[in-house]
């Protein structure tokens, strides 16, 4: 064993001791500076004129003042979206495929009269027709199409996952430093990683939508790349931090480096990964109700469609079943990990 | 020493120096003749670790050459060499997520193609193989599916023996195996690895700290200091003189008894550094 004496001083050597002040001047200039930026950022974000609205909504609410405009747009918009809409009607004369004796639950034909004021061109008098059209009205129609919307969107995040994983396997691997063939690989691997990070779900979505068309496709892409930058980083840091000395063993036998990954670094690191993949479903999940917005499938397609077409009440519909699906998933999903642990 | 008629492991004129400048191996050589059990005794730092790896590569020296049953180690033939190099780790180095029968199969990942590998399919006979082994080494069926990190020290080990031998190898380097474990169990797993070998008529090189243990179980005890071989004789050789110097500050002369103290240490401190 190398011993090195440890270096005392000499006796009797005057000890220089220093117990100074936490802060200093820097510390205080530093901190005004910090307060100088928040207020100047505060005030472009329009966080004071927030704050006076938000008094102005309290105040109204309780009574003080009878002006403002937050209460005002708020209760605008939950007029228009009270009662959720839950029925469908359909003119059964522009249906191809109405069988009068298939109805869908609880559904059934009724006859509307519409009466419509038009102008006699002969007369010049206002008259007024009614036409008399069958409609099928299902009670639950609406229910139904967004229930099928929300099984799309599932699907959505259920592909965009599986989609994410299997690239972000791959990318892993050149990723890792201790695995990659060589100093290029490793760096595109990374960068490529960086690049599926920094865009988001939403933007990606949008240029998929120009690519593949409206509906699902886009929807699957841009969950799925995003999320395989992300799973790729972790997968990869994993890697990177597992235990060296099973991988050493395995080396030591000329196992071979796929063979080392499976059998020394994967026991090591299966856990950590079934727990990103599984916050990349459940955050894919949550995702996918939002590409939907910009025509890449899904409930958000709908859900924007009608609120375009100012159909508040489908629009509360929808909100009410993303709450709901989005409720169920939290529970089901602790209580799988509940068992899992 | 070691003029027998065939040379299993040969290292000549081993030089290691780390990328810090440290000399870990000072120009070692060394001959292992086949079915030897051959102990490197030292403290610690004297680079027994580094002069064990250096015989299947996982250390590179930065010169002399590597002989492995005949055949000169280089990069282009390091994976087939180490096939029949197998090697026991001071921390037994299994993957202790997996379970026991994983890890002795994965002693022979090199025989399997990667399909197999992947799915885990391995051929029944490397199957009855690894049973066979875990039973050689005293572990229980029950114990096949147990996660490996489960198990005691011992069993540990007893379980990095198995996978050792998986590939029937020529050459068995053994670092520091029983340094983590009790005296008792240490004997065992010695026992076993020797008994082991012997079967196989596979050569050992085993480095140890425990001079009790060295002297017990080595054919041979080569002792090593700072890098350089100090010692290379029969265990009988080995005296309490020549271990004193082993561990001691004292100069290793050439054979001259006078350059060293008198006040040789205990057996057990000598074996506790």
């Amino acid at each position: 064993m190398n011993t090195r004496p440890i270096p005392v001083p000499p006796e009797g050597a005057r000890l220089q001791w220093h117990l100074d002040q936490p802060f200093r001047l820097k510390h205080l200039v530093i901190a005004i500076l910090i307060f100088a930026l928040l207020i100047l950022t505060g005030h472009r974000t329009e966080m004071d004129r927030m704050v006076i609205m938000t008094t102005q909504a309290v105040g109204n609410l309780v009574g003080l003042n009878d002006e403002s405009q937050v209460v005002r747009g708020l209760s605008k918009v939950a007029d228009s979206m009270w009662p959720p809409q839950l029925a469908t009607s359909e003119d059964i004369g522009r249906m191809n495929d109405f069988n009068p004796d298939d109805l869908p639950w609880f559904a059934r034909v009724e006859t509307r009269e519409t009466t419509t004021q038009r102008i006699n061109e002969e007369t010049l008098q206002l008259e007024s027709a009614t036409e008399i059209t069958e409609v099928l009205y299902d009670p639950t129609g609406y229910v139904k199409t967004v229930f099928a919307k929300m099984i799309e969107t599932l699907e959505i995040a259920l592909w965009g996952t599986i989609l994410a994983v299997s690239l972000s396997i791959p990318l892993a691997w050149f990723a890792a430093s201790n695995y990659s063939p060589n100093r290029v690989t490793y760096t595109l691997a990374r960068g490529f990683i960086s690049l599926l990070r920094s865009v988001p779900e939403l933007i990606v979505a949008l240029f998929l939508v120009l690519a593949y068309g409206f509906g699902p496709i886009a929807g699957v892409l841009a969950l799925g790349l995003h999320a395989a930058g992300f799973l790729g980083k972790f997968y990869a840091e994993d890697i990177e931090n597992a235990d060296k000395q099973p991988q050493e063993a395995l080396e030591a036998i000329g196992a071979g480096k796929i063979k080392t990954v499976l059998y020394a670094v994967m026991p090591q690191v299966l856990p950590q990964y079934v727990a990103y993949t599984a916050y990349i479903l459940d955050r894919n999940l949550r995702m996918a109700t939002v590409v939907g917005l910009v025509g890449a499938g899904g409930i958000g397609q709908e859900l924007k469609g009608r609120f375009d077409m100012y159909d508040y009440g489908h629009v509360m519909t929808i909100l009410i079943a993303i709450f709901l699906f989005v409720f169920v998933l939290d529970q089901l999903s602790a209580r799988i990990r509940a068992r899992m642990i | 020493m070691s003029q027998a008629p065939q040379s299993m492991v040969k290292l000549s004129a081993i030089n290691k120096t780390w990328a810090d400048g440290t000399r870990a191996l000072n120009s070692v050589d060394l001959e292992v003749p086949e079915g030897q059990f051959c102990v490197i005794l030292g403290p610690s730092g004297a680079g027994k670790s580094t002069l064990l790896r250096a015989v299947n590569g996982l250390v590179r020296p930065t010169g002399g050459a590597v002989h492995v049953d005949g055949v000169e180690l280089t990069p282009a033939n390091e994976r087939d060499i180490r096939k029949s190099v197998a090697m026991i780790h001071q921390h037994f180095n299994l993957a202790t997520r997996a379970s026991v029968a994983a890890n002795v199969l994965s002693g022979a990942l090199p025989d399997v193609s990667l399909a197999r590998a992947l799915c885990g399919w391995f051929y029944p006979q490397q199957r009855e193989k690894a049973c066979h082994y875990l039973e050689r080494v005293g572990l229980k069926p029950e114990h096949l599916h147990r996660r490996a990190g489960e198990l005691s020290g011992g069993q540990q080990q007893r379980v990095g023996i198995a996978r050792a031998f998986m590939l029937d190898p020529k050459v068995v380097l053994a670092d520091e195996p029983v340094a983590s474990l009790d005296p008792q169990i240490s004997r065992d797993i010695l026992t076993l690895l020797k008994d082991a070998a012997r079967e196989l008529n596979a050569t050992v090189v085993c480095s140890l700290h425990q001079v009790d243990l060295a002297r017990e179980f080595g054919d041979r005890i080569v002792g090593m200091r700072s890098g350089e071989i100090v010692f290379d004789g029969a265990p009988e050789e080995f005296d309490d003189q020549r271990l004193g110097r082993l561990y001691q500050n004292a100069d290793w002369g050439d054979g001259e008894p006078d350059t060293f103290r008198e006040d040789t240490p205990e057996l057990e401190a000598a074996g506790g550094m």
